[in-house]
């Protein structure tokens, strides 16, 4: 079953709104509550990241017994160097940003922690593509 | 078959719904956060999970649900009971009656021993601060930490948002910790069984009942009874004079009364806190904290009524003109705590303020299975198949509170179509024939 959400930048007053569509609808279907919360954790991280740096951005999500990807992609200047982006604490959140208590820096390392896979497709100028998968662990 | 009768008789509920009085408007089935009320032939029933939030009995026009709370206690044996009220007692009779006056005229209607929470309370919230002291700092802390107090969150809690269960700290709130204690000295002074002694709590709303019963938190409840403000409230106010006797109940301060309204609870504690209140707002800021937002936070109050628990669908005074009391009370007791560290810290290393739940509510590793996830994405399927028929009107005159429970209800097959009002046209316009 495949699911589209659309997210717009810098639109801050909607920011996390798809992120916590996509975790009820999760628990709708009746996963785990453990694997709903770090999917909708990555979801959050990965729309912030969108509504902070990118361009319009569109996060799907593809949800089979087994296993549920999440793809979010945008049209925005991209990550230069992914290497220095997964470092925790490494941002290039504006002032504005912080000021509201986003930037720590933290964003695609929880990602990381969180998903169970994670692939980054970016470069300067090329948008961000990120897929995370999450097995669903089943008797 | 007795025992498995007994097992499967209805929960109690403390909502209940006169029929003779319903209209059947849509109002409730809207206003209910678990979606748990439904109109059935032209009356509201409650099908789902009540969580006593009481947000229908807000609603109702015509005061056709109402809270109600347990008669268990015979009220006769008066001498056996420790009355114990909520703090948001205090707040009820104006702004010259003082926590002790109230006290000393719950002693003039009989009972035999009188209790104060608001001491107890300040005690809690250090035991609290102690808690999250020793444990936010551990690898995967549950930040933030969630108050235990409202029974009606905690219910929410663990019926929309398991994954949250182990924010909330294993410590057992001030209203249970009177009751033990107040037990327990009675019968170490009295040489007796702990059992002879009731406590009855004056309540402000009706889901402490639950606690007693059914506790999600506790494996067994020190209160025996409950009582609503506005049950007691015209005998106990003919009994508050002005003070003669010189015995004093209340030995709060500020703190420990100012409970009963929304931040109450967190004025007492020193660290990076948060108060939420209103059943709306309590869930705004769950699914937040769900998605792994407030972690820079230490502990969240959260308070299912607005304003608090001066808000309970139990309480006589206006909610407002409580909290004006209260914060009169307040600024009279002053902020400075009554309770001593060092006292605090030696019942916490005891284990005193621990709950007797053997299993901590640590996510219980539930390992679904596939066919459950399958039928769970295929019942999804066939709802959002239903959803495209209907016209989204989101009315409620079919008897379901908007139409994705509708379609829900049609996909379990407990609701059809045709109630659909608009189903006519929606055939016609969908060209769909019969």
């Amino acid at each position: 079953m495949l699911k589209k959400y659309s997210i717009k930048p810098r639109d801050f007053v909607k920011a996390g709104e798809e992120s916590i569509r996509i975790q009820k609808f999760l628990k709708f279907i009746g996963f785990d509550a453990g694997l709903i919360r770090r999917i909708s954790i990555c979801a959050y991280e990965a729309e912030m990241n969108v509504v902070m740096h990118g361009g319009d951005g569109e996060m799907s999500m593809l949800v089979d017994p087994k296993e549920i990807v999440l793809e979010v992609a945008d049209d925005g200047p991209g990550i230069p160097d992914i290497g220095l982006a997964l470092q925790e604490g490494y941002s290039t959140a504006s002032p504005e940003h912080r000021e509201m208590g986003f930037g720590a820096g933290m964003g695609l390392p929880n990602i990381k922690k969180n998903a169970d896979s994670l692939d980054i497709h970016s470069g300067n100028g090329q948008g961000v593509h990120l897929t995370m998968c999450f097995e669903v662990k089943t008797r | 078959m007795m025992a498995g009768a007994a097992q499967h008789r209805e929960p109690v509920r403390y909502v209940q719904i006169d029929e003779s009085l319903c209209n059947g408007c849509v109002l409730c089935i809207k206003a209910c956060p678990t979606k748990a009320i439904r109109i059935r032939e032209g009356k509201a029933r409650i099908e789902g999970v009540c969580i006593d939030c009481c947000e229908c009995v807000r609603v109702c026009p015509r005061r056709a649900i109402q809270a109600i709370t347990s008669e268990s206690l015979d009220l006769a044996e008066k001498d056996h009971i420790i009355v114990s009220p909520s703090t948001v007692l205090y707040s009820q009779f104006g702004e010259d009656v003082l926590p002790n006056d109230v006290l000393l005229g719950l002693k003039r209607m009989g009972f035999g021993y009188i209790h104060d929470q608001s001491y107890t309370s300040e005690i809690f919230n250090l035991a609290v601060e102690l808690y999250i002291k020793e444990n936010r700092e551990k690898p995967d802390a549950p930040l933030p930490f969630i108050s235990p107090v409202c029974p009606v969150v905690v219910s929410l809690i663990a019926y929309r948002f398991q994954s949250l269960l182990k924010h909330i700290p294993p410590l057992i709130t001030p209203r249970e910790i009177v009751a033990r204690e107040g037990k327990m000295r009675l019968a170490a002074r009295h040489g007796r069984d702990a059992e002879t002694f009731k406590v009855l709590h004056i309540t402000p709303c009706p889901s402490k009942m639950i606690c007693m019963k059914e506790s999600i938190l506790q494996e067994h409840s020190y209160l025996d009874a409950a009582i609503g403000i506005n049950t007691i409230y015209g005998e106990l106010k003919r009994n508050i004079h002005d003070v003669e006797d010189d015995i004093v109940l209340h030995h709060s301060g500020g703190i420990g009364l100012s409970w009963g309204m929304s931040g109450g609870e967190i004025s007492g504690v020193e660290l990076n806190c948060l108060a939420v209140s209103g059943l709306e707002e309590t869930i705004r800021y769950l699914e937040k904290i769900e998605i792994g937002l407030l972690g820079d936070i230490d502990y969240v109050e959260f308070r299912a009524c607005t304003e608090g628990c001066l808000g309970g669908p139990f309480t006589v005074m206006d909610k407002y003109q409580g909290k004006r009391n209260l914060q009169k009370l307040v600024r009279m007791f002053g902020v400075e705590k009554q309770v001593k560290y060092g006292y605090v810290k030696k019942l916490y290393d005891k284990g005193w303020f621990f709950t007797d739940k053997k299993e901590s509510h640590e996510e219980a590793i539930t390992q679904i299975s596939a066919v459950d996830i399958a039928r769970g994405i295929e019942r999804l399927k066939r709802i959002e198949e239903t959803l495209k028929l209907l016209p989204r009107k989101e009315c409620g005159a079919c008897g379901s509170p908007d139409c994705t429970t509708f379609a829900e209800d049609v996909t379990d097959g407990k609701a059809s179509l045709e109630s659909c009002v608009f189903w006519k046209d929606q055939k016609r316009k969908l060209n769909i024939r019969p």
